[in-house]
């Protein structure tokens, strides 16, 4: 790994985003016509499987940054696939980094997850060990709710066999899971933001677009900032893969997180409430993230003990 | 793309940093307090600068035409870091380096150059921005400073407001009008501060002793060799100065070190295991991180010559961002810093206040980027 502070991408990273684009492109994904609170789309994960593109970090001159930067890209898309986890995870946790998708709680196997309905693996932080638990078909039930991932929870988690893994994972699945909330929130910060800039300039009111007044251009400012400041501290964090990047990112992440999405929803008036207007795919997404890991002060305490380490008496 | 440093940018940083070692002195914390443009810290200026230029490091990012060494933007921008970090020994002479040089490298004509390159390498000039006036702030091109054209130059007349280091400086980068005729009408005189009918003073503020002044002109003649550019094009060469201003002061740099040494106070003060207390100091750390990230996008922009857009202006709100968390992280879990007990903090406190007013107003740069960044249509009758 050569070193330098270098922000535009590498002509391989430009080649693997380019064709991830394409495959996209093929499928014609659009925001959901129905009205519905979250959309999985299986053709993607299928292309996605077959492009290899969830075995990225395996590939020879290829890292967790370029993993990172297909999961911003997915993240973008009004439709959900597992695929923070699976890249940027699974690898070094799974003996069959096929078994996925993958899903991830904290504390208790019984918890609701996002991606258990589809999910072939359940990681849990249990605190002081990891277990990893085979998911059988027919073993979840799905959750209903507005956070726009499809949810589940294991019908019987008792009887399902789990895998110790051991306390000295419980520190590497946190660092990466923190790391993929947020090079995730990056990418729906990033399409949550364009959407609301497309509404504000055109929606007019009092005989001129939204977006002219003032009150609305310094909020959205200071969201656009906060996409661009996660988007870099997640995509240093991938690049370094050490605790206290991946710390600091998730916690401005999901300090950030409330007041982007109040205000987002804010500037679209009544259709933001709507499930027909595609705003909820994102910001639901991102207040998901927002309860993960013990949020942005879990986050915070992780970065402070990662910084300065050690020197706590 | 990357993130890290090469080993030779690692090395400078190290070297700027012996240097610091070496050259501070033991009660560099008492100099340091009363801001770069104080007599104490002004005075030291004088003597750390001249030490740099002996090292090779005063202007080492100037050509080599100019006296300087071709320094990369980005070791430029390391040594910038450590030196705001340190409490910015430089003093008033960071200006000189940042801003000024590279607007006269680009604007100045020949004899200007001769005259006063020599004087900034050597370190011994302080300059101060005549920009800002009691009617004209945000509004800069509403001033109203007077400059008569006469037989051999001009006769300047009118006040500024909020000169930083007018005091001690020995020149000035003043911006005039000839005319009410807009902004077409401003000239930028390069003013010998010794001149008959120049008065300053001070202004007493919260931001420390010696950073503020108010500068009163009364039929002050400046020859004509002292005009910077043609009459007409100061508008453009405002600009370019702004722009080298504005992210010219890594602010994050001495945020993130005073809240490293918050962290190791509070650990030795056995308060650290405080949950709330590792949270809120875990937020503003995330928050300096932001800014030197934001920052770094802007200088990589620069080193790798790609026209600037507005992002250092997104840059310039998150840096205040920064400046606000440490200031009042620490303002409410160690407010007896505040009273007395660490004068870094204070120094730290008094730059912390101003960020988001000095260097152009935070909401400037928000109207700014909402305009170029995210493209969003203007408001009727809009100044910015
Ligand atoms: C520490 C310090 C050092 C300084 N040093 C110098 C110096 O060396 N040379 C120099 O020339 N100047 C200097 N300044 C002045 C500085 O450039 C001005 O303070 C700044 O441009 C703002 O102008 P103002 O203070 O007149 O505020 P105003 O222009 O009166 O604005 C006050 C507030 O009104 C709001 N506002 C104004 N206009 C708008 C708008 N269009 N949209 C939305 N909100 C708006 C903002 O909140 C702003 O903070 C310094 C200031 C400080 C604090």
């Amino acid at each position: 790994m050569s070193h330098a502070v270098q922000f535009d991408l590498s002509e391989d990273q430009s080649a693997i985003l380019g064709g991830l684009e394409q495959l996209i492109g093929t499928l014609n994904i659009e925001a959901p016509k129905d009205p519905v609170v979250s959309a999985y789309s299986q053709p993607l994960d299928d292309e996605l499987t077959t492009g290899g593109f969830f075995e990225i970090t395996q590939s020879e001159g290829f890292g967790l940054l370029d993993g990172a930067l297909i999961v911003e890209a997915l993240a973008k898309l009004p439709v959900s696939v597992e695929a923070a986890a699976s890249i940027l995870i699974a690898p070094s946790f799974l003996e069959d980094a096929g078994r996925r998708p993958v899903a991830l709680v904290s504390g208790s196997a019984a918890a609701p997850a996002r991606f258990l309905p589809m999910a072939k693996t359940l990681l849990v932080d249990k605190g002081d060990d990891v277990l990893r638990i085979d998911i059988p078909e027919g073993a979840v039930e799905d959750v209903e709710t507005l956070f726009a991932y499809p949810y589940g929870r294991l019908k019987n988690p008792g009887a399902l066999p789990a895998v110790s893994l051991g306390a000295g994972r419980v520190a590497e699945l946190r660092r990466r899971w923190r790391m993929a909330i947020a090079v995730e929130a990056a990418g729906l910060m990033q399409s949550a933001l364009d959407t609301v800039l497309e509404h504000v300039k055109t929606r007019q009111q009092f005989g001129r677009p939204i977006g002219s007044f003032q009150a609305v251009q310094h909020r959205l400012v200071m969201a656009a900032e906060q996409g661009q400041a996660t988007r870099w501290l997640a995509l240093r964090a991938a690049w370094s893969d050490s605790e206290a990047d991946a710390a600091i990112a998730a916690t401005y992440a999901q300090d950030a997180t409330p007041k982007f999405c109040n205000d987002l929803h804010q500037f679209c008036g009544a259709m933001g409430l709507t499930l027909e207007f595609p705003l909820h795919h994102w910001t639901y997404r991102l207040r998901a993230l927002l309860g993960e890991m013990g949020g942005s002060s879990g986050s915070a305490l992780a970065a402070a003990d990662a910084v300065w380490a050690g020197k706590v008496p | 793309m990357e993130f890290g440093w090469t080993p030779e940018q690692e090395e400078h940083r190290a070297r700027v940093k012996t240097l610091l070692a070496k050259e501070l002195p033991e009660n560099w914390d008492e100099i340091a307090v009363h801001g770069p443009g104080s007599d104490a810290q002004t005075a030291f200026s004088k003597i750390f600068c001249k030490r740099l230029a002996d090292e090779g490091l005063l202007i080492s990012h100037w050509p080599k035409e100019y006296g300087g060494n071709d320094m990369s933007v980005w070791d430029q921008f390391i040594m910038g870091e450590e030196l705001w970090a340190a409490g910015e020994p430089r003093g008033p002479q960071y200006m000189n380096v940042n801003w000024i040089g590279p607007v006269l490298m680009r604007y100045a004509n020949e004899a200007q150059k001769a005259k006063y390159f020599p004087q900034i390498a050597e370190g011994s000039v302080i300059w101060c921005q005549g920009f800002s006036e009691p009617s004209a702030g945000s509004d800069l091109a509403s001033l109203r400073t007077k400059a008569e054209k006469v037989e051999g130059g001009y006769v300047v007349n009118g006040a500024k407001v909020w000169t930083s280091y007018a005091g001690l400086a020995t020149h000035c980068f003043l911006l005039a009008r000839t005319s009410s005729a807009g902004k077409g009408a401003i000239v930028i005189l390069l003013l010998d501060m010794s001149s008959p009918g120049v008065q300053v003073k001070q202004i007493p503020a919260l931001i420390g002793e010696g950073d503020i002044h108010e500068v009163f002109f009364t039929d002050v003649f400046v020859p004509a060799e002292n005009l910077l550019g043609e009459e007409g094009q100061a508008w453009e060469i405002i600009t370019f100065a702004l722009q080298n201003e504005r992210i010219g002061i890594p602010r994050y740099a001495f945020s993130r070190r005073i809240l490293d040494r918050a962290a190791a106070k509070l650990q030795a003060d056995g308060r650290f295991n405080d949950p709330i207390i590792r949270d809120r100091a875990g937020r503003a750390l995330a928050m300096c991180e932001a800014a030197r990230l934001m920052v770094y996008r802007v200088v990589h922009q620069r080193a790798t010559q790609a026209p600037q857009d507005a992002y250092g202006n997104l840059a310039r709100w998150a840096i205040v961002q920064a400046d606000h968390a440490v200031n009042d992280f620490m303002t409410e879990f160690m407010p007896e810093g505040l009273l007395g007990d660490d004068q870094m903090q204070i120094a730290h406190h008094q730059r912390a206040i101003a960020a988001g007013i000095a260097s152009g107003a935070a909401e400037i740069q928000l109207n700014l980027a909402a305009r170029r960044y995210l493209d969003l249509p203007g408001e009727p009758r809009r100044a910015v």
